[in-house]
């Protein structure tokens, strides 16, 4: 149903509708608007807006904010080793987390995709990460990694004849293990998209092809990858958006090693990770604004072009 | 097609090997959890508790003050300060949890109704707006807000919690997405019948949004669970703290000594099965509500 079938909606006669004023008639729809719009100007429309005010000023939390213009963008964008440490990290871990995950998901989807109670269980088993307290799995994996050699960790390298490793606090090992975690993490929940996205592609087409003798492989290419895009769009996206902000893994598990956020080296380090460090660690609270907006502009323009490209690959 | 499917089956190997992947993590914090002191720094450590015992959530040799070779403070004798100990925070997690759950649910299918139902001036507008704020990430708006919280005396609250959260841009938009597909007549039958709009909104329409809000009840509800960063930054004094919080402060006060270990799967043990036992009893409504909001949102 589109918006302008809904405008015309109350059906009162012409009359009627003269003698009562469009407010007094329509009031109590405003007043059902009104605690979820009051709430969302208070902590969401303004908040935003004052942000961006505060990205141009000074403000360190108690004395008043001078406007600075520019100078904390360029700080960040033009001479912030740590920033750039930051955004480095985390773009190899966005791309690594979400190209495998969303490959994970697909071939988790496409093996168990049935009713059956084998199907059922996998798909627990996978999906059982999605509903584990966030806080409890990053504990438990920073207990996995421990640097001694009864860590979980070092005893399974140990089977294969391997020697202890220092996981969180060899600075090569910080993003691939983020990544490691958020793909056990981020999988279940991408493979569940996808089953519902495979059982809604029409039996009929597979049948066809059967007749056509098309081979496992062409029907894979040619009817389910296309017929899926929708549903990948959107894993994809998500999970972008969901990674660029990625905080709690960094802060919790790679905690131990170093005194600041962002383990050893800041080899751990990433923008929220980096934006709480210089908001509520250091309290430049302008800075940390412009890193907020900072975030954004790269979330943005990636999900632009990533949709952008999708569109492309649909015209092909 | 029997080949097929032996094809299908070899595929599936590294699949089921991932699967135990899966599995070891939560293992390992279980055993973990029964593990008496010496056996967590044991070499090689073991896959099952040689000694179970549940000395990690309460140890009966245990004095306070005292340090006794082996024996720690147990789970629920931590925070001897706070009533209820660690259950505090439980409850502390479950008021803020169920608050924004339900304000959230209730706030945002009101104004769902007002705005796909009714005539409202600038509601192209409204929809715009609350669209667009979809996009920018939640953490641009994070500074602001906790300078708001503060400025009202709102830092170690329940209210600094749920205020702030109860106005959710995508239950907003999920919701008028699905209110869409109500048909107008049922709520022209109710006004024709003298019913008023909040009547109608109670009786006729949240009934029928019941599907869309349980799966928006969900979401909300395991967010607000795992919520961390910002009651990290609002929240100071224990009383007021939720599970992430309570637990991430407990890991740091151990700091990874292995004798503490323990304690903090324990904590993270109880802090889990909430959550995991509220999906196997509505394990149906978690996938439906997954595919709802994938597909359709």
């Amino acid at each position: 149903m589109s918006i302008t079938e809904v405008r015309t909606e109350p059906r009162t006669p012409a009359v009627k509708r003269k003698r009562r004023p469009h407010l007094r008639r329509n009031l109590p729809g405003y007043l059902m608007l009104a605690p979820f719009l009051a709430l969302f100007a208070a902590f969401l429309v303004w908040p935003l807006l004052n942000s961006l005010y505060l990205a141009f000023t000074d403000f360190n939390g108690i004395k008043p904010p001078n406007f600075v213009g520019f100078d904390n963008f360029e700080r960040l964008w033009t001479d912030d080793a740590r920033f750039r440490k930051a955004l480095g990290n985390t773009s190899l871990y966005v791309v690594f987390s979400v190209g495998l995950t969303t490959l994970l998901a697909l071939a988790l989807a496409l093996a168990f995709r049935t009713t059956s109670l084998r199907d059922k269980t996998m798909r627990t088993i996978f999906f059982l990460p999605s509903v584990t307290s966030s806080m409890a799995l990053f504990l438990i994996w920073g207990w996995i990694f421990d640097i001694e050699d009864f860590g979980l960790a070092n005893t399974v390298l140990s089977w294969f004849g391997g020697g202890s490793v220092a996981w969180l606090s060899t600075p090569e090992l910080a993003v691939p293990i983020l990544v490691f975690i958020s793909v056990w993490g981020g999988a279940g929940y991408g493979m569940i998209i996808f089953v519902a996205g495979l059982n809604a592609i029409p039996e009929e087409l597979y049948e066809q092809a059967e007749i056509d003798g098309a081979s496992p492989w062409r029907k894979f290419w040619h009817i389910t990858l296309p017929l899926l895009r929708p549903v990948t769009t959107y894993v994809l996206i998500t999970s972008l958006i969901g990674a660029f902000q990625v905080f709690e893994a960094v802060y919790i598990v790679f905690r131990t090693t170093a005194s600041n956020v962002g383990g050893v080296l800041d080899s751990a380090l990433m923008i929220v990770p980096y934006l709480y460090d210089m908001g509520f660690g250091k309290f430049e609270l302008g800075f940390a604004s412009a890193i907020a907006w900072t975030l954004f502009i790269v979330i943005f323009i990636v999900s632009t072009v990533q949709l952008r490209l999708t569109r492309t690959l649909k015209d092909l | 097609m029997s080949r097929r499917l032996s094809w299908g089956s070899i595929a599936r190997i590294p699949l089921y090997l991932l699967a135990v992947t899966m599995l070891a993590p939560f293992w390992w914090m279980v055993i973990g959890a029964f593990k008496p002191v010496p056996e967590l720094s044991r070499n090689p450590p073991g896959f099952l508790p040689a000694d179970p015992s549940a000395d990690n959530f309460h140890d009966p040799a245990w004095v306070a003050g005292k340090q006794i070779a082996g024996h720690v403070a147990g789970l629920l004798q931590r925070w001897p300060e706070l009533p209820g100990g660690y259950f505090r925070f439980m409850a502390n997690s479950l008021l803020v949890t169920t608050a924004v759950t339900i304000g959230s649910l209730l706030l945002a299918a009101m104004a769902a109704y007002a705005l796909t139902k009714m005539e409202i001036k600038g509601r192209r507008i409204i929809f715009l707006v609350v669209l667009a704020s979809m996009m920018v990430p939640w953490q641009v708006s994070l500074i602001p807000n906790y300078l708001i919280v503060r400025n009202l005396g709102w830092l170690d609250s329940y209210q600094g919690y749920i205020v702030p959260a109860l106005a959710k841009a995508f239950v907003l938009f999920f919701l008028v997405q699905y209110m869409r597909s109500i048909p107008d007549e049922l709520i022209h039958a109710g006004r024709v019948d003298g019913a008023g709009e909040f009547r109608i909104w109670w009786r006729i329409v949240l009934p029928l949004l019941r599907p869309a809000l349980a799966a928006m009840a969900i979401f909300v509800a395991l967010a607000e669970w795992n919520n961390f960063l910002w009651p990290l930054i609002i929240i100071n004094d224990d009383s007021y703290a939720n599970l992430p919080v309570a637990l991430s402060r407990l890991s740091t006060s151990i700091a990874q000594n292995p004798q503490g270990m323990g304690v903090v799967m324990a904590a993270s043990l109880l802090t889990s099965l909430p959550t995991v036992i509220f999906f196997f009893v509505f394990q149906k409504h978690f996938t439906k509500g997954i595919t709802l909001s994938g597909i359709k949102g």
